[in-house]
């Protein structure tokens, strides 16, 4: 096969960062190739340079032969290069079907033809096996259900080259099962396929060949990933060897009163009949389809959705949450939120004054003035703990990686220092390491008596986390689980527990 | 490396354009150096300007705007005026009392805007009208044909016509050309400089403008801060509005009708994002004073009115497009390097 | 309850057809059907044709996130062009009309390329046009009057079609044929897909420096036609034209539903709401009430309007979140 794509000496700085020094890939057609490193290694950044959103400060590009240079979205799209980015790019207002087909929407005589419109972004749909109201705007969808249209996409313009950047980060098992029937066949196609996760099951099911980067370097050039196994892909993305976690089954004394308890919760969102109960010190998974109503939930016990009947309990009494204000001030319950961009950060301000908006009124000095030294500490604290990469505390947010983002994110609910934590998808794009040491630190915090409802459609990390697993279908609990940290085991009852009913 | 660094702060860009400015008008006509007839009126217009600005800022911090500006100043002149001509009340107390009513419109605009949800440029347009009903027709209902309140109550010419030459510590004056009404100005100038920059409060309304959404998710209570921009820019219209009317010797339906648009310039120019959550409170002072030189000079020049506009607007669009001149200036000489 | 797709984005359109058709018949049966007489029809309906276009020329820069604040003066520096043209000149209707819109519309080239070239906001920009524009304007008109141009075009605005003034039916074939610009031509869809979310609409292929300049001229374009519109439905042209419009572009819009942070427009909406706000007009001549009473009641009446469309957008909004989820 020939290489559609090959990159040689590929370098861009930012200031402060090399993000990539002297990359090299090639990819072929007809073949899927993993591009891997940890959060901040340069992959999106390279990807963004194969589509022209940023520009190469040295190295060369060739596609299908041909030396290029995009300057811009069009050019690359021209060249026959399909992309999805790793954060969701979609216009809000416009319906479904227009967003599928917004790179090239079909024509009768210079206006828009609709039925053509429509019959395309079906059948995009189609192939991904997702059926949703075409008409319908995408601003009112599910993080997931605008993940899919993402996907769809990508698809409609029949590339020769497709990006996918973290596709799977925010699906759940079923839709990804179904993505990668659309990549087997794409690949037979002869389409080349570049492919980035952080979940390394996932890359051992799809890909052929691997790229890995570290700190800008890329350490492996497409080679066959066949040849290697996972520890040695994961120590070559670390740059050390990466021991293994136990999965130690904790104790949880459930007799004690519960922290949060669910009475016949009903919310205006549709939920029914929901009980259930969170004990001092427990982390208690919850585990759903996309669109189970898991997030809405916490939402609703936050306050931000109107709760239509039964009763909420924290410390055993009866309490009415109004919003999030009076949840951190007067409950001591924190929300992570899944939609890191839009809800999670604040991207024009520094990462400093990201984490400390939680805990504003924990580090002042008279005259309720911010104590800068405090302040500055608290985020350098997090920083390292986290393992954050940034050049210093005052980078601005919106010049993160997209891991090192969410890290900020749940950073500053870390900071706050809660009772009551509910965690929504907190490592969606998180590296291994970071995964790893991010679920070290949860049964950490546990051990020091934070209480933790963890919201992830990761099922590998609900088994080495959780201690009880909670099972939502269709706004309601199909299952309670006690976690025998054995993945098989666990998979399989839960599959059955969502199947069942 | 550092004086590079210096240069490529907007103020600093905006303070030495509108000295050049000042000098240049000067070269091109000596009379306005004139310290009583030019100098002083600038800078106490500057000054009046400058609070208004403020208040103008303070709704932008959470990517509001206050279309009512000028008529929250009108009330609060009508309210100090009517307490002077019927109440007999003296200066301080009529003062207080015409802010508490800029407040109080503010917080009345903030609730209307926290319950309705309604856009906050619709709400404060609304409320600009609605004003302008009410002031117009309690002047008009009060004072009859003359529509104003002209009791001056002892001290109100001193705000209006004394400079720094009239404080004297141990014997050494100030120059005459500082008005004193550069005084409640500055001090404005640096509590709102100190609130953004330093205080709890400040970050929250900064957070509150820069994203809503996370600030709420965050457990900050944007609709209390909603309400306290609000009130806030009240409060400074009021001021402002004062200013207004001490200068101008009377209280009239017409004071504060003019403010609206240069109410913006000060900030922006100034360097504060309309979206929200970055503001420039110094930058407030010198693009408000770089408006009025540009204004002062070329009236100085005797052009009519309709070259003023001209000119006016033509220099406006090239100071304000400095930063960005500058910035091709540099991503240029990047390139060139290259 | 679920409402069709197609409905629940038209809450606001929905609401304020209620709120004139209400309003109408109040003006009717309070007048005792006065209202309803030719002449009064034939005010409402020719003095609507303005708001209406100044409307559209607001909306189709919001719809980009940015503002015009220079369409009063715009309007009244095409309007003082052509009739200058005319009556100095001695130029040919026709013709005067073509360079009348014309430079409205290269006025609003020119905002948009400001700002492209200076990557300031619109705001800032058409502040500045705006102040350039009012010294133009005072240089033609001075202090006079101009109205010795031939009076076929007065006389034209007069005319009707079966009761609908041809100045009223121009402004709405511009609304019709916007509103297939935006739904149906690549560029109305690119211009909406950049106010929506600029970055997405930019990895997608869409320019947007050039929606940008595209929605200012086509603000231009629009100010033009109601220029026209304005010079063939006055006397004559003096120096305060354009100087009431700021106000009145905005709340069309605005009222119709129209977001200030971009990526919506609502065609209808603004029509509608421009009648809306013309029936306060009417109602206060006809009760000639006190402009400060009425300036308060406008205050008052815009608020609840949009209140009311909110919050059964919210209503709706809460109806339709349980029906996010479900694959
Ligand atoms: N616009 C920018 N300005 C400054 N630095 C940037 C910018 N974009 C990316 N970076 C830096 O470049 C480095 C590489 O970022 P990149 O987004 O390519 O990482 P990534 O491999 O995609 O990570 P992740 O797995 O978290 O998505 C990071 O250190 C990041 O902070
Ligand atoms: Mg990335």
């Amino acid at each position: 096969m020939s290489a559609e794509l090959l990159i040689n000496k590929v370098s861009k700085e930012f200031p402060g960062v090399l993000a990539l020094n002297e990359v090299n890939l090639t990819l072929t057609g007809g073949t899927v190739h993993a591009l891997l490193g940890e959060n901040g290694a340069g992959k999106s950044t390279l990807i963004k340079i194969i589509t022209g959103i940023y520009l190469a400060d040295s190295g060369s590009l060739k596609v299908s032969g041909q030396e290029k240079r995009f300057h811009n979205p069009i050019e690359s799209t021209h060249a026959g290069i399909a992309v999805v980015h790793q954060e969701r790019n979609l216009i809000p207002e416009f319906s479904v079907e227009e967003n599928i087909t917004l790179h090239n929407p079909p024509l009768k005589l210079g206006i828009i033809n609709r039925k053509e419109r429509t019959r395309l972004a079906k059948q995009a749909l189609e192939t991904l096996g997702f059926e949703i109201d075409l008409n319908e705007r995408v601003k009112n969808l599910s993080v997931a259900q605008m993940q899919l249209v993402e996907i769809a996409k990508a698809l409609v313009t029949n590339a020769k080259i497709i990006l996918l950047d973290e596709p799977t980060a925010s699906i759940t098992g079923s839709e990804t099962s179904k993505l990668f029937d659309v990549i087997k066949r794409l690949k037979s196609q002869g389409t080349a396929i570049l492919f980035v996760s952080h979940k390394l099951e996932e890359v051992y099911e799809i890909c052929d060949t691997v790229t890995v980067l570290r700190d800008g370097v890329s350490v492996l050039e497409s080679k066959s990933l066949a040849d290697y196994k996972q520890g040695e892909i994961v120590d070559l993305m670390v740059g050390r060897h990466l021991a293994e976690r136990k999965n130690i089954i904790r104790k949880v004394d459930r007799k004690a009163t519960p922290v949060i308890e669910l009475k016949n919760l009903q919310t205006s969102l549709g939920h029914r009949n929901i009980s259930l109960s969170l004990y001092p010190g427990e982390v208690l998974g919850m585990y759903g389809l996309v669109g189970a109503g898991r997030s809405e939930l916490a939402r609703s016990i936050l306050g931000l959705h109107a709760i239509t009947g039964g009763e909420i309990l924290v410390n055993g009494s009866v309490v009415k949450i109004r919003n999030f204000t009076e949840a951190l001030h007067n409950y001591r319950i924190g929300y992570v939120t899944e939609n890191r961009k839009e809800e999670g950060l604040f991207l024009d301000f520094p990462v400093r004054k990201n984490i400390s908006v939680t805990i504003l009124a924990k580090i002042l000095q008279r005259l309720s003035v911010i104590n800068p030294k405090k302040e500055d500490d608290i985020a350098t604290k997090y920083v390292d703990r986290l393992g954050i990469k940034v050049v210093d505390n005052n980078q601005l947010a919106l010049t993160l990686s997209g891991g090192n983002q969410q890290k900020v994110s749940v950073s500053k609910w870390l900071a706050a220092e809660t009772k009551i934590l509910i965690i929504d998808e907190p490592t969606v794009g998180v590296d291994v390491r970071t995964k790893a040491s991010f679920h070290e630190l949860i049964t950490e915090l546990a051990n020091e008596g934070l209480s933790i409802i963890l919201i992830s459609s990761d099922l590998a990390e609900m088994v080495a986390v959780a201690d009880r697993i909670l099972v939502m279908r269709r706004y309601e609990i199909v299952g309670d689980l006690d976690n025998s940290k054995d993945y098989q085991n666990m998979s399989r009852s839960i599959m059955n527990s969502i199947q069942a009913v | 490396m550092k004086l590079k660094k210096i240069l490529n702060d907007q103020r600093v860009v905006l303070t030495l354009l509108t000295i050049g400015l000042f000098i240049f008008f000067g070269l091109r006509n000596s009379a306005f150096f004139n310290v009583d007839f030019v100098i002083y009126p600038l800078l106490r217009d500057g000054a009046t300007l400058t609070v208004i600005g403020l208040a103008q800022l303070c709704v932008l911090s959470i990517g509001h705007l206050n279309l009512a500006v000028g008529r929250m100043a009108a009330v609060s002149a009508l309210v100090a005026g009517a307490s002077y001509q019927y109440w007999g009340l003296t200066l301080v107390q009529g003062a207080i009392l015409g802010v508490l009513a800029g407040a109080l419109l503010g917080a009345i605009t903030g609730w209307i805007i926290v319950k309705s949800q309604v856009n906050a440029f619709i709400v404060t347009l609304a409320m600009d009208f609605a004003l302008l009903g009410l002031v117009t027709f309690i002047y008009v209902t009060f004072t009859g044909a003359t529509a104003a309140f002209t009791t001056k109550p002892a001290g109100m010419d001193y705000w209006r016509s004394k400079s720094l030459k009239d404080f004297c510590v141990a014997g050494i004056c100030g120059p005459k050309s500082i008005p004193m009404m550069l005084l409640p100005a500055i001090i404005c100038l640096i509590l709102v400089s100190f609130m953004f920059s330093r205080t709890r409060l400040g970050r929250e309304l900064l957070s509150t403008g820069s994203n809503l959404r996370a600030a709420k998710l965050s457990g900050i209570p944007v609709e209390n801060r909603v309400m306290t921009a609000h009130i806030f820019s009240g409060t400074l219209a009021g001021i402002g509005g004062l200013m207004l009317a001490y200068a101008n010797g009377s209280f009239t339906a017409a004071i504060g009708s003019q403010v609206m648009l240069p109410s913006f310039l000060g900030p922006v120019l100034g360097g504060t994002l309309l979206a929200g959550g970055a503001v420039a409170v110094l930058g407030t002072f010198i693009g408000t004073m770089m408006t009025l030189v540009i204004r002062q000079g070329l009236s100085v020049q005797g052009i009519g009115l309709e070259t003023l506009n001209i000119a006016l607007g033509l220099v406006l669009l090239l100071a304000l497009s400095v930063g960005q001149i500058q910035k091709m200036f540099t991503s240029i000489k990047l390139r060139g390097k290259k | 309850m679920k409402l069709p797709v197609f409905f629940r984005n038209r809450m606001t359109e929905f609401s304020l057809s209620v709120i004139f058709i209400i309003g109408f018949l109040a003006l009717v049966a309070t007048s005792n059907g006065v209202f309803l007489s030719r002449a009064s029809l034939q005010g409402f309906l020719t003095y609507l044709a303005v708001p209406i276009t100044i409307g559209l020329a607001q909306m189709v820069v919001l719809c980009i996130g940015q503002m015009n604040l220079a369409v009063g003066t715009m309007g009244g520096v095409s309007c003082a062009i052509m009739a200058v043209l005319m009556a100095d000149h001695n130029l040919p209707i026709w013709l005067a009309i073509f360079i009348g819109l014309f430079s409205a519309t290269a006025i609003g080239a020119i905002n948009g390329a400001l700002v492209v070239l200076t990557q300031l906001n619109g705001f800032i920009i058409t502040l500045g046009t705006y102040t350039i524009l009012l010294g133009f304007q005072y240089r033609l008109v001075k202090t006079f009057t101009i109205d010795k141009y031939p009076s076929s075009l007065p006389e034209f605005g007069k005319r009707n079609f079966v009761g609908f003034p041809y100045i009223l039916v121009i402004a709405l074939l511009t609304a019709i044929a916007l509103s297939l610009f935006f739904s149906r031509t690549i560029m109305g869809r690119r211009i909406l897909a950049t106010g929506g979310n600029p970055i997405a609409a930019r990895l997608s292929g869409v320019s947007n420096n050039k929606s940008i300049f595209i929605a200012h001229t086509l603000s231009g374009l629009l100010i033009g036609v109601a220029s026209v519109i304005t010079i063939s439905s006055l006397p004559g042209i003096n120096r305060s034209i354009g100087g009431d419009w700021l106000l009145a572009s905005f709340a069309a819009p605005i009222i119709g539903g129209v977001l200030m942070s971009g990526g919506t427009i609502a065609i209808y909406g603004t029509v509608i709401a421009a009648g809306v706000v013309r029936l306060v007009d009417i109602a206060r001549a006809q009760y000639s009430l006190d402009p400060s009473i009425v300036s308060l009641s406008v205050g008052v009446v815009t608020l609840s309007t949009v209140a009311l469309s909110e919050w059964r957008r919210r209503r709706t909004e809460r109806q339709n979140e349980g029906i996010k989820g479900s694959p």
